[in-house]
């Protein structure tokens, strides 16, 4: 046996410390405090936290930058209007006409842009820390077309009255049960599991037309903006529920912060460092797909947000960390953008919000398949 | 499986035999069901003789074009299945999911946006879509390190049909008139075609087979590998160009005709290998019964289901591939071609 002076940790402190009878502990209360370089160290002795610096710049540009989108999404539109009659209008003051269109038609639906975006990306970064695949979006592998079928079932009225939001739920829940479950041979990881996820979103894609084509012509116009994703029919109650499924899916997100930072390495590791890895995954699993369905009842299926928030957030974020509050900000900004665009960009013409996200997602898509593979998220 | 494999020691040509006979038997089927007042029993009475005026509007002005164009599109939709498969050495490789039937659609909307309306225009522009389509798809299987995963290119297939159908749903956007046109064609369907449109795609079809026939030796020859197949003195270069026009041609034919229809030319080949064994010779012969039989069949269930009103094709032969789809992503090696 090792003398236990010759052992590394005790080298330094000498034989005289050896020889005293004073416990070899640690002196950190006698030692100042210094930080990581690039973080706050902030609290006290009972308590302290570290702050990436540079995790707080993103945030507060990202959210500055939606900031600055929501005002021009206020003022633009078939009547442009100033700043100041917008702030104006906000506050109460200013004509009938331009207070009734910001409040009662542009806030709303500004608030339903930012909810939907934020709830898709973050589910997206949540699925895709969980499967270890930057695409597994719950839009590529079939969740959102699930959340849409049934929520197209509860539009055209199969003698179900619930609401599109419970609906969309339970179809979800149905299609990442089908996903998860036909592709448990193959693993997360992977291209399999992805075209699993493909195949189940295409029969999912498929009984949504069979539900419209077996209704009349109008019920079935009622439903269209469900298949291709718009802020333009939004369902009474859905979207007060989106805004506390995302208040609390954000609080669940950070609390399971450090889980999602360590599930990125293998189970073993994630175990190792103390984890739960596979009741983690199930309340993420979980997690994602709630978000997902409460925003498909608002918006129908947006996916490629799920796609694109994530890679902005992480690109712009140290990899040290799952930046999910800054995927959660951008999601919301690119939705702002996208609606935004699709209002004004071909006015009188109104663009779907779902095709202006698919027209950016898709070559994105495919520059993520088309690189020389380095590494997954 | 086990039947599967069963079948395989039967001689090949009594099953082949056996598959035509099913084909005829399927195509009486669907001259005889539909979703219309005119029952079976009525039908197969006039079949005999009896006189119906309108029994014999619907059998031969409805339901006999429709027959007749639904074998023309399985045909061509499983035969190039088998083609791109062999020629993209991907038994994933089909005409849908890799977004040459999107092509094919979206060349068709911008067409008929900028104010084509007839037939025989419609096919060609589809069929140069398709062409189009083809050429992005195999650029893409030659790209580095993308080409050798056959799960990766459907990836890429996927994503390069979803931007192509929101660019069509765009253009559509800005023309409510060929919005109509086209909004029941998108699903893919049989319904309401008229046999002038299957005599515009024939002289097409025609070409592709006396094609197909002289390629198919260096075809099989080219699955051997680039190299064995330019000592067997064959163009590796020369045939998969060919192959590509012919792939393009049938599936530029039949979206025109049909509309996009995936999962069809995933389908058939699957089937069709099962029977013949790995041979793309064979593998072809088995391809021209088993397309139309399962396009029939499926034809003729879209119509029964929600009679009155019909399915859309395009929803059914989903509903049937997807599932092979994921079984074939599931097993643990891919066959490879």
């Amino acid at each position: 046996m090792t003398p236990r002076w010759l052992k590394p940790e005790f080298r330094k402190q000498g034989a005289a410390a050896l020889l005293s009878s004073a416990p070899l502990t640690s002196t950190a209360e006698d030692a100042p405090v210094t930080p990581p370089s690039g973080y706050w160290w902030w609290g006290g002795r009972g308590a302290s936290v570290l702050i990436e610096q540079r995790a707080v710049w993103v945030n507060l540009g990202l959210l500055l930058a939606l900031v600055l989108a929501s005002i021009a999404y206020l003022c633009l539109g078939s009547l442009a209007l100033d700043p100041r009659e917008v702030i104006g209008a906000l506050a109460g003051q200013g004509s009938m006409m331009t207070t009734f269109m910001v409040q009662e038609l542009r806030l709303p639906r500004l608030v339903a842009a930012c909810l939907t975006g934020g709830a898709f990306a973050l589910a997206g970064i949540l699925m895709q820390t969980l499967a270890r695949n930057r695409l597994a979006t719950p839009g590529i592998i079939g969740i959102d077309n699930g959340a849409t079928a049934f929520a197209v079932a509860s539009v055209v009225g199969l003698s179900v009255s619930l609401a599109p939001s419970a609906m969309a739920l339970t179809g979800a829940v149905t299609a990442a049960v089908l996903t998860f479950g036909l592709a448990a041979g193959s693993g997360t990881q992977g291209y399999r599991f992805i075209v699993a996820g493909i195949g189940v979103g295409a029969v999912f894609g498929a009984i949504t037309q069979l539900l419209l084509a077996r209704v009349a012509i109008d019920t079935a116009n009622a439903a269209y903006p469900w298949t291709v994703g718009s802020l333009n029919a939004r369902a009474g109650g859905s979207v007060q529920l989106l805004a506390v499924g995302l208040a609390l899916g954000l609080i669940a997100a950070l609390a399971l912060a450090r889980s999602l930072t360590i599930l990125r390495f293998s189970e073993a590791t994630a175990n190792g460092l103390g984890v739960n890895a596979k009741a983690r995954r199930m309340q993420i699993l979980l997690l994602s797909v709630v978000l997902t369905a409460l925003a498909v009842a608002v918006a129908g299926p947006v996916g490629m947000v799920g796609l694109i928030g994530p890679e902005i957030a992480r690109a712009l974020s140290t990899p040290r960390h799952v930046p999910v509050v800054a995927a959660t900000l951008s999601g919301a900004l690119v939705m702002v953008l996208a609606d935004l665009a699709g209002r004004t960009l071909l006015a009188p013409i109104e663009l779907p919000v779902g095709i202006v996200t698919a027209i950016i997602g898709g070559p994105w898509l495919l520059w993520i398949l088309m690189r020389p593979q380095r590494s997954h998220a | 499986m086990k039947v599967l494999a069963r079948a395989k020691r039967l001689d090949q040509r009594t099953l082949l035999l056996c598959l035509l006979t099913a084909l005829v038997a399927v195509s009486v089927v669907s001259l005889l069901v539909g979703a219309g007042s005119v029952s079976p029993l009525r039908a197969f009475s006039m079949l005999l003789g009896s006189e119906d005026s309108d029994a014999h509007f619907v059998v031969w002005e409805l339901r006999a074009p429709r027959t007749l164009i639904g074998i023309a599109v399985g045909m061509a939709l499983g035969v190039s299945g088998a083609l791109l498969q062999a020629v993209a050495r991907n038994p994933l490789a089909e005409p849908g999911l890799l977004g040459v039937s999107a092509g094919a659609a979206f060349a068709v909307a911008l067409a008929l946006v900028l104010g084509a309306s007839a037939a025989s225009l419609r096919i060609s522009v589809a069929q140069v879509g398709a062409l189009a389509g083809c050429l992005c798809v195999l650029g893409v299987a030659r790209w580095r390190g993308v080409g050798n995963d056959p799960i990766r290119l459907v990836l890429a297939g996927a994503a390069f049909s979803a931007l192509l159908g929101a660019l069509t749903s765009l253009m559509l956007l800005f023309d409510q008139r060929s919005a109509d046109e086209v909004r029941f064609w998108v699903i893919g369907s049989l319904a309401g075609r008229r046999l002038d449109d299957l005599w515009a795609v024939l002289p097409s079809m025609a070409f592709c087979t006396a094609l197909i026939a002289l390629i198919a030796r260096p075809l099989s020859a080219l699955a051997l590998g680039e190299r064995m197949a330019s000592g067997l003195g064959h163009h590796p270069q020369l045939i998969r160009a060919l192959v590509v026009l012919c792939v393009a041609l049938l599936v530029g034919a039949a979206t025109a005709i049909a509309g996009p229809i995936i999962f069809v030319g995933l389908v058939v080949p699957f089937i069709a290998r099962a029977f013949a064994g790995p041979d793309i010779r064979r593998t072809l012969w088995f391809c021209l019964p088993i397309g139309p039989l399962i396009i029939l069949a499926a034809d003729i269930i879209s119509r029964v289901v929600v009679a009155p009103s019909e399915l859309p094709l395009g929803v059914l032969t989903a509903l049937c591939g997807a599932p092979v789809l994921i079984a074939a992503v599931r097993a643990r090696r891919l066959p490879m071609l």
